[in-house]
């Protein structure tokens, strides 16, 4: 499994499709590709992602602690969510501006 | 050369362009661009505290661009340091006439297009605003959008891209690797 993390914008999704060449078709609910693993609730657990080919997540710990206890908990969540695949994960790949860095 | 300079808030990311660009080689003026609104107290306090930075490295003038970078054609040989480019999406995108973020991002291209072409140097700095998964309302996502659209644009044709993170560099592309 291969985990993919970045901000809004990062160029995520171009670098999974042009760099790791993944078709659109293959970004599916149950396909070789999950993207947007922050935006999934509830968040599935690690045993279901390990056999994803490529895991999408975007980075949401950088900012502000939000207000809401229930906004927190699922910041919470995705952030040690995304330690636990990276520990799994056979490459690690964080983007900015459009640019992949291999942290793993 | 074109390079992309970016960070989070007081990351240094200002003094690193300034100290990288003062350092390329080039036959014409070092021109500071910027690009805030001279507003208010806080705008005038960030603006003083720039110029102290800025002064004995020898920018030869300063260009207020807060739209329109289309609208200034750059000296041959000039050596280029846009500051931010934040702010001038913000100006483009907000500011004046109809909300318009495809029109914003036509004529901010434009005008980078023009400032690395006619330029000896373009450093651009910028902000890193895109990683606190925060939801904003439409017209602040459409803004975030814009802007991560023109980091991806420059950082594609860049020779350098830098990450500030504490006041060291990150380097993404070009520099030591």
């Amino acid at each position: 499994m291969i985990l993919v993390i970045g901000g809004r914008g990062a160029g995520k999704r171009s670098f999974v499709t042009d760099v790791l060449g993944f078709s659109p078709e293959q970004f599916a609910e149950n396909g070789p590709v999950l993207y947007g693993l922050e935006e999934l609730d509830p968040l599935p657990p690690l045993e279901a992602l390990l056999g994803r080919a490529v895991v999408v997540c975007r980075e949401v710990g950088c900012g502000v602690v939000p207000m809401d206890r229930g906004d927190r908990d699922r910041r919470e969540a995705v952030g040690r969510l995304c330690c636990d695949l990276a520990r799994e994960a056979e490459a690690v790949y964080r983007l900015q501006c459009g640019l992949a860095m291999r942290l793993k | 050369m074109t390079a992309l300079v970016f960070g989070g808030a007081a990351s240094g990311k200002s003094g690193w362009a300034e100290d990288l660009i003062c350092t390329l080689p080039r036959t014409g003026p070092l021109i500071y661009l910027a690009t805030m609104e001279p507003g208010g107290g806080e705008a005038a306090e960030r603006i003083r505290r720039h110029r102290a930075l800025r002064a004995g490295k020898g920018f030869s003038c300063t260009v207020e661009r807060p739209r329109d970078l289309a609208g200034w054609a750059p000296p041959a040989g000039s050596a280029v340091l846009l500051e931010d480019l934040g702010n001038l999406a913000a100006n483009e995108l907000f500011s004046g006439g109809a909300f318009d973020p495809e029109g914003a991002y036509r004529r901010i291209r434009r005008g980078l297009d023009r400032l690395s072409e006619g330029a000896g140097h373009l450093v651009v700095v910028s902000g890193d605003l895109f990683r606190d998964g925060v939801d904003y309302p439409p017209e602040t996502g459409a803004y975030l959008d814009l802007l991560a659209r023109l980091h991806r644009d420059l950082a594609a044709r860049a020779d350098r891209v830098t990450e500030l993170v504490c006041g060291l560099p990150v380097h993404w592309k070009g520099g030591e690797v």
